[in-house]
């Protein structure tokens, strides 16, 4: 008897809400955006990772890098415009007025100081973007001026999606411990509610957003902390979540044909590559290099590996980024060249042997590095794979004692700029830190540094010294370039306004509406 | 017996040091440099080297060891370098959401399988005793994942029965917020009142439950399946039967309490499994709990998150254990204990 109760009251438990909430699904107006992580860095300083889906809701910048191929370049943001001065040292700046802070605060030039000057001071995150700062100026209230050590395109610097956010100098005065709490203060057009750890963070719109609001704007958005790629995609198909932040490669067909789900697969700014060690024996012979270069099958990798989802690239700096040269030489999937290249080389059979190091749990990367390993065994290359975590083969290959003869790496650029991998990946480092092919040029550093140098004054003198420089890459053979990588942006088919920029990881919400 | 409590609590409090320093020297061991992440995706070499500062290790190893035994005996467990929130209040947090999910896991364990246990007992042989041993097998063969996968798709994705994923519905969460007592949503809930809390709650931990529940209950019917048979064979058994003594007061009253011995310790060692393989299931149904919790400490090298997890587990594991030992004292009084009279 007993027992009966107890499974009726079970029953009722569990049958009882079903049917008197209406299972709690959220209103049109709210957009529910399926992140792959919770927030880690509320600091806008110092925010370095997926928190670009909350900032970007949140803060607003100077500027704003506009869709690529659409005119102009940058957009106004919190900057209505600027100029620069012939030198290219002096930036000015003129804001836009009446802009609030969520804490009341005004917005102006005070507060541009302000963030720059801190986000400088801590030197975290992304703060060498502002590298190139001497000083910045309070003219008036909205006009402020950058004084520059050396030329830069502070106008593309300022639209950054990290680092270059305007945030309340009352907020940042409370100090970091106070953001990691879940604050947020900005100008944008969402304020943070509230901040279920591990769970969920919910915005709200700012009444006084001096863009205004419109009866079809999200009033409410959850950054929902979904770290199951399978239960991503369940939920966009459902309809649970709007948007879905990290779906594998393998549903996107599946996706791209269900009507309720906008699947799109843009081209985006991130590549992948293996750098190769050219310190490290027999990687460091030229011949091998190129070999190894002609060995990939790099329609192979696009077709079978990403499944479509992108494009074979020529040369470091991918294709739909401005400052790439589309004329550099070609290593295609010619395993009679690489054999060929192999017999050049001089070295014995019996010592063709690399190691390929690489991420273990991805699924891309360990498909790729088999298929490399089984084309360089015809080559009569002999290669070890070497999987293992991030931490792990980082700090590995930055030792050349322990480095492998090849790196798999991924880039993408902080700001849309070439120098990000020419700097970043093959300029001389004394300590290495991403130069995991350990080359070392003098010529090429001349002409990157150059280049950067150029970007603030004279775009097409820098896109000349970049194409000299990535040549020099190219016929070195540094590294196999395999993949230009495209985006994924899957959305509900009934939220229209979207517009890919692959400048920011997600939209601004505040665009988007439901149909 | 306080005697006896005194002596077992002491040996905790030693065996909790031990585990302490273990974990703390193992973990620097594992490859993989945690200021990298501290300093974030894409950092410099002088970033690299501040956050090694700021997280005291460029220190000796003895005076890090030192300095964390130092701060955990005043209660401070440190800051996780791979959240950078206090490593007490997350722990604590992730804790009570994995404890509260496999405890109901457990009583859905016992509801269920303690009754199928003894039916399949009394009627052994026949159609019901072997569709609970296949019942049972498959629980015990069945891998966590797949099964928790299946039950999202058949129970959520085509009967819409139960959510997806979560601890509890987002609008609930926005609406309806629960006061943070104990840290159990459904506790918590309970006592404040807060209705709508409280069954959102129960429906988001049903399928995550269940999947938890599935090999420990396989287990407890066994169990209690095969301490019946033994138990029902005894004299005193036999004796009651005889004088006519009721059937269901010899099965519940006499025969299932020292049938109950074994099911009791097989409880104690389940919880200890379901907590270090809590992970699984909270990976699937994004269950904010201590599993995932330390898979991802581990595979992150933060060590703070890894010792923490690792003290709050063993101390779970230890307790339990002893109150394991003290219901067997409760359960059955020949039992003796040292120190104890009788």
């Amino acid at each position: 008897m007993k027992k009966s109760i107890l499974i009726l009251v079970l029953v009722l438990a569990l049958a009882l809400p079903g049917a008197v909430l209406t299972a709690g699904a959220a209103d049109r107006n709210t957009f529910v955006f399926a992140s792959y992580g919770d927030v880690k860095d509320w600091d806008p300083a110092i925010a370095f990772s997926l928190e670009v889906f909350m900032l970007r809701q949140v803060y607003e910048g100077l500027t704003v890098y506009n869709t690529p191929g659409e005119k102009p370049l940058i957009l106004p943001g919190l900057a209505t415009s600027w100029t620069t001065s012939d030198d290219g040292l002096t930036w000015t700046f003129n804001l836009r007025k009446g802009v609030k802070f969520h804490d009341g605060e005004p917005f102006n030039a005070a507060a541009v100081k302000y963030v720059i000057d801190r986000n400088k001071k801590l030197g975290k995150g992304a703060a060498f973007i502002w590298a190139a700062v001497k000083e910045v100026k309070v003219v008036d209230d909205h006009t402020v001026q950058f004084l520059l050590k050396y030329p830069a395109p502070i106008d593309i610097i300022a639209s950054a999606q990290y680092c270059a956010w305007m945030y309340s100098p009352k907020a940042g005065e409370k100090g970091t411990d106070w953001f990691m709490q879940g604050n947020a203060i900005g100008t944008g057009p969402y304020k943070v509610d509230k901040w279920d750890k591990s769970q969920q963070t919910v915005l709200s719109a700012f009444k006084g957003y001096w863009g205004g609001w419109m009866d079809n704007n999200f009033k409410r958005v959850i950054l929902k902390v979904v770290t199951e790629e399978s239960t991503q995609v369940q939920m966009l198909k459902s309809g649970e979540a709007d948007a879905a932040s990290l779906i594998p490669i393998d549903s996107i067909p599946g996706l791209k044909k269900d009507p309720a789900v906008a699947m799109l697969t843009p081209p985006s700014w991130k590549n992948y590559m293996y750098l190769i060690n050219v310190k490290k024996f027999p990687t460091d012979n030229l011949k091998i290099r190129q070999a190894i270069n002609y060995a990939c099958d790099y329609q192979g990798v696009i077709d079978g590996v990403l499944n479509g989802g992108g494009s074979i690239p020529s040369g470091p700096i991918p294709a739909t980024m401005w400052g790439h040269d589309p004329n550099l030489r070609i290593y295609d999937f010619n395993l009679e060249k690489a054999k060929k290249l192999v017999e050049e080389s001089g070295i014995a059979k019996d010592k063709l042997k690399i190691t390929i190091a690489y991420i273990g749990t991805s699924q891309v990367y360990s498909n790729v590095a088999q298929m490399l390993q089984a084309n360089l065994a015809q080559i009569g290359i002999t290669v070890e794979l070497l999987p293992g975590p991030w931490g792990t083969i980082w700090d590995k290959a930055k030792n050349l004692e322990t480095a492998p003869n090849m790196q798999s790496m991924a880039w993408w650029p902080t700001y849309p700029t070439p120098s990000d991998w020419l700097i970043g990946l093959w300029r001389t480092e004394d300590k290495t830190l991403f130069n995991l092919s350990h080359y070392s040029n003098p010529k090429y550093d001349k002409l990157v540094d150059d280049g950067a140098a150029a970007e603030g004054l004279d775009k097409a003198r820098a896109i000349e010294l970049y194409s000299k420089a990535q040549k020099i890459l190219v016929d070195d053979a540094v590294a196999v370039f395999y993949a230009d990588v495209n985006d994924q942006a899957g959305m509900r088919a009934d939220i229209g306004g979207f517009i890919y920029n692959p400048s920011y990881n997600i939209a601004r919400i505040y665009d988007l509406y439901r149909k | 017996m306080k005697k006896y409590i005194g002596k077992r609590l002491a040996f905790t409090l030693l065996v909790l040091f031990g585990v302490c320093t273990i974990t703390f020297f193992v973990s620097r061991v594992i490859p993989g440099d945690p200021a990298s992440m501290w300093a974030g995706p894409k950092h410099t070499q002088e970033q690299l080297e501040a956050a090694r500062r700021e997280l005291g290790l460029d220190r000796p190893l003895l005076v890090q060891y030192l300095d964390y035994m130092g701060n955990l005996l005043m209660g401070d467990l440190g800051v996780s370098i791979r959240t950078k929130q206090p490593v007490l209040e997350e722990v604590g947090r992730r804790y009570a959401a994995t404890f509260e999910l496999v405890t109901v896991s457990i009583l859905i364990a016992l509801v269920i399988g303690v009754p199928m246990g003894v039916i399949s007992a009394v009627r052994k042989d026949k159609a019901i005793d072997h569709a609970s041993r296949a019942f049972s097998i498959s629980g015990v063969a069945m891998p966590v994942f797949w099964l928790g996968l299946i039950l999202q798709m058949t129970l959520h994705g085509n009967l819409g029965w139960f959510p997806l994923q979560g601890r509890i519905g987002s609008m609930v969460l926005i609406d309806h917020p629960i006061n943070d007592i104990t840290g159990f949503y459904l506790f918590d809930s309970l006592i404040t009142g807060n209705w709508p809390a409280f069954f959102s709650s129960i429906k988001y931990m049903a399928l995550p439950a269940l999947t938890m529940s599935f090999a420990s209950l396989a287990i407890v019917t066994r169990i209690t399946r095969s301490s019946m048979l033994e138990v029902m064979r005894e004299d005193y058994v036999q004796t009651a039967t005889a004088y006519g003594v009721s059937r269901r007061t010899i099965l519940y009253k006499y025969a299932l309490k020292n049938a109950l011995i074994p099911t009791i310790t097989i409880i104690g060692l389940a919880y200890g499994l379901m907590l270090g393989g809590s992970v699984l299931v909270e990976s699937i149904f994004d269950w904010p709990g201590l599993g995932s919790y330390i898979v991802l400490s581990i595979t992150r090298n933060d060590f703070p998150g890894i010792v923490g997890s690792t003290l709050v587990f063993a101390t779970t594991y230890l307790t339990i254990n002893l109150i394991v030992d003290l219901i067997y004292f409760f359960v059955d009084p020949r039992i003796k204990h040292p120190g104890s009279k009788g």
